[in-house]
């Protein structure tokens, strides 16, 4: 027998677990999966600045935390860890089997799954991922107590993350496409000011190379089109994200790189079928802009659900 | 810790590990790691799945940083396999899913 719920949400990150909070205080019953902890990306980014409410910096660990809090405290339950084995997002009641052993349906559904950390897809990435390549600070960075290492991203995780890696490693290369960061202006002034941070400019990393362990990186100057290859620790990579739409293919429409267009009310072209956070199609995404599409997601599905026969 | 996983110091690993008549995994985790936290109730209900079959073992990293250097371990978490004192199979690391550790298990088996 399946247990039923008003309002199921796949993804525990800010979007995911805000349309949790207003769900559970309309009082719907509200069930959220996540295949892992709760939190998003929020849960590894070292330290969040940007979220109005902490004015003193906030670890992104901690807030996830205040967010699942939040969502459990109105009665949510977050199933946590929990891989969805079978789904069935098109009938009027949609249902899923968590681990095979749960099944469990709504006529509501937001997907708020977010988005992955990108690979880089160059030779050796998939055979040295967790021998010397990683693509979290916070889960790793302590490996790397007094190495040398690299960082492959110019963006606010990447320069961010690199401060962050400078507490253990004794170097920090940042490696950039470009020839001048594209994160945040205070954020880029701090990693200048920075003894422990170097940066090469103009380059892309072309190969990992190293039979059981990580020791070096190609890296080709996009200008000069020189190769060449560095002695590397660790390298940690920080080029964005890949939305996570595995159960949406064939069911919505995806649009350019994979995302999910909706109408302002976060709904898909699927009644009762809801999309919020990163995975959709949008201009910037933030953990402002998401926590935003998941309050309007639950306003939206409380209205669907009310009007719902069946 | 649950009945089905116990925890181990890089001192024991030839004895628990090499040393064992079954398979054995092996994982490693660290603290302030969300995806080791993650894999550590899947990681108890495959262990309980596959009881009698397949050890499954842990050990801090941190506190055994010797061990993980000698097998070229530097991301948390990492799953690996041993049978009959080697290692074998593919490591598993970072987010792990649940199902893809039960099929690396229990390739292990028979």
């Amino acid at each position: 027998m399946a247990n039923r719920y008003d309002l199921i949400v796949v993804g525990a990150g800010p979007a995911g677990l805000t349309a949790a909070v207003y769900a559970a205080r309309a009082r719907m019953r509200t069930l959220v999966i996540d295949e892992s902890i709760p939190g998003g990306q929020v849960k590894t980014t070292h330290k969040v600045s940007n979220y109005p409410g902490f004015p003193e910096d906030i670890t992104g660990a901690e807030l996830a935390a205040k967010f699942t809090a939040q969502a459990e405290r109105f009665g949510a339950r977050i199933a946590r860890a929990a891989e969805i084995t079978e789904f069935d997002l098109r009938e009027p009641l949609k249902r899923f089997v968590l681990d095979e052993e749960e099944e469990v349906v709504a006529p509501a559904v937001i997907i708020a799954t977010g988005a992955k950390p990108r690979e880089l897809g160059v030779e050796g990435e998939k055979k040295l991922k967790g021998r010397g390549i990683s693509y979290c600070a916070t889960c790793d960075g302590a490996y790397f107590e007094g190495k040398h290492i690299h960082v492959i991203g110019g963006g606010n995780s990447a320069v961010e993350e690199s401060l962050f890696l400078t507490k253990f490693a004794a170097s920090v290369t940042i490696i950039h496409q470009f020839d001048h960061f594209q994160a945040e202006a205070s954020i880029a002034a701090e990693a200048h000011e920075n003894a422990k941070i170097k940066v090469i400019w103009n380059s892309e990393p072309r190969g990992f190379l190293g039979e059981t362990t990580l020791n070096k990186l190609r890296i080709e100057n996009v200008k000069t089109h020189v190769v060449s290859e560095l002695e590397t620790d660790g390298t940690f990579v920080f080029i964005g994200m890949v939305p996570q739409t595995d159960l949406l293919k064939g069911v919505v429409p995806l649009v350019q790189g994979g995302y999910v267009e909706t109408d302002d009310a976060m709904a898909t072209v699927v009644p009762g079928l809801f999309v919020a956070g990163d995975i959709r199609s949008k201009r910037f995404r933030q953990i402002t802009t998401a926590v935003a599409d998941g309050t309007i997601a639950a306003l939206a599905a409380q209205k669907y659900v009310r009007d719902f026969k069946g | 810790m649950s009945d089905y996983v116990i925890e181990i110091a890089q001192d024991q690993f030839e004895a628990n590990v090499l040393a064992s008549e079954v398979p054995v995994a092996l994982d490693f985790y660290s603290t302030e790691c969300p995806p080791c936290e993650a894999l550590a109730p899947k990681y108890t209900a495959v262990a309980e799945q596959l009881a009698g079959q397949v050890k499954f073992y842990k050990i801090y990293r941190q506190g055994n940083r010797d061990l993980s250097t000698r097998l070229g371990v530097s991301g948390s978490p990492t799953v690996v396999f041993f049978k009959a004192g080697k290692e074998v199979g593919e490591r598993l690391t970072g987010e792990i899913k649940r199902s893809d550790l039960k099929q690396a298990a229990q390739a292990l088996v028979g």
